[in-house]
């Protein structure tokens, strides 16, 4: 197609040009031949331009394939690269099972407290369970710790009792078994 | 390949040009019917190029398009017709 192209404009500029320039005007059958030839070549010429017109417009379809094509492709990819994100995601969130997210949240340093509290709680709601001398014993302990760490007097009291400031007999009762405690195991 | 059928077409637009010119040659009064139509073809390619706006609003292309259509052709008219009287 394309070679045609080019011989038909060869030739339409060989048809135009060369008789005009070897035949002589004044001999009647050079004109008549530089006639046709003129003809011949309007005809290639145009021949010529209308291939090469649908060869352009080809030429534009494919170009217009390849770009969709290309952005097909491209969708493609990222509708992958979030599929595939999403199911790491998704992994991840398995593995990290909520036993684990409790280990982990106890890792924090503030965990420590948190656990204190509880085990305060605990002994609290279970006064009666645990001896009195082991909840006394586990107290003392519970409460040189905290003071090592150099925590006040009044805080621990509110861990290790789980008694507010003030002058409650329960404070009271917390406070002279603190200071006993502590007098006793230090 | 836009540009070579641009091209095929000027140069048919060129040999067109000289076989006006050589049907002219043939009798005095097909040359003055050639250059009736010249006269006629300058005018009204003189009235597109003062018009363009409109004339270019009509054909649905833009200002520069048909400025370039304007220039091609009387370049190809130009060239055909020199070619014909030079050889």
């Amino acid at each position: 197609m394309q070679l045609k192209m080019w011989i038909l404009s060869g030739t339409a500029i060989a048809l135009w040009l060369a008789p005009l320039t070897a035949l002589d005007k004044k001999v009647g059958w050079h004109k008549s031949v530089q006639g046709l030839s003129l003809c011949a070549a309007i005809a290639c010429a145009v021949s010529a331009g209308n291939l090469a017109r649908d060869l352009s417009e080809q030429q534009e379809i494919d170009e217009i394939k390849t770009r969709a094509i290309t952005a097909d492709i491209v969708d493609e990819i990222a509708v992958n690269a979030y599929v595939s994100q999403q199911q790491r995601q998704q992994e991840v969130e398995t593995i990290l099972n909520p036993v684990e997210h409790l280990e982990r949240a106890l890792a924090l340093p503030d965990a420590e407290v948190e656990r204190s509290e509880l085990i305060t709680q605990k002994q609290l709601a279970e006064p009666e369970q645990n001896g009195s001398e082991n909840g006394e014993s586990e107290r003392a302990e519970r409460a040189l710790q905290l003071k090592a760490k150099g925590w006040g007097k009044a805080k621990i009291i509110l861990e290790v009792w789980g008694v507010s400031k003030g002058g409650s007999p329960k404070y009271k009762a917390a406070e002279a078994e603190y200071k006993r405690l502590v007098e006793e195991l230090g | 390949m836009r540009a070579m059928y641009l091209a095929n077409y000027f140069v048919a637009g060129c040999i067109a040009s000289s076989f006006l010119g050589w049907v002219a040659s043939l009798h005095p009064m097909a040359a003055r019917a050639i250059a009736f139509l010249a006269v006629a073809a300058f005018i009204l390619w003189g009235l597109c190029w003062l018009l363009d706006f409109s004339v270019s609003g009509r054909l649905k292309i833009s200002v520069s398009d048909l400025q370039a259509l304007l220039l091609a052709s009387l370049a190809a008219i130009a060239i055909g017709a020199g070619v014909f009287l030079c050889s």
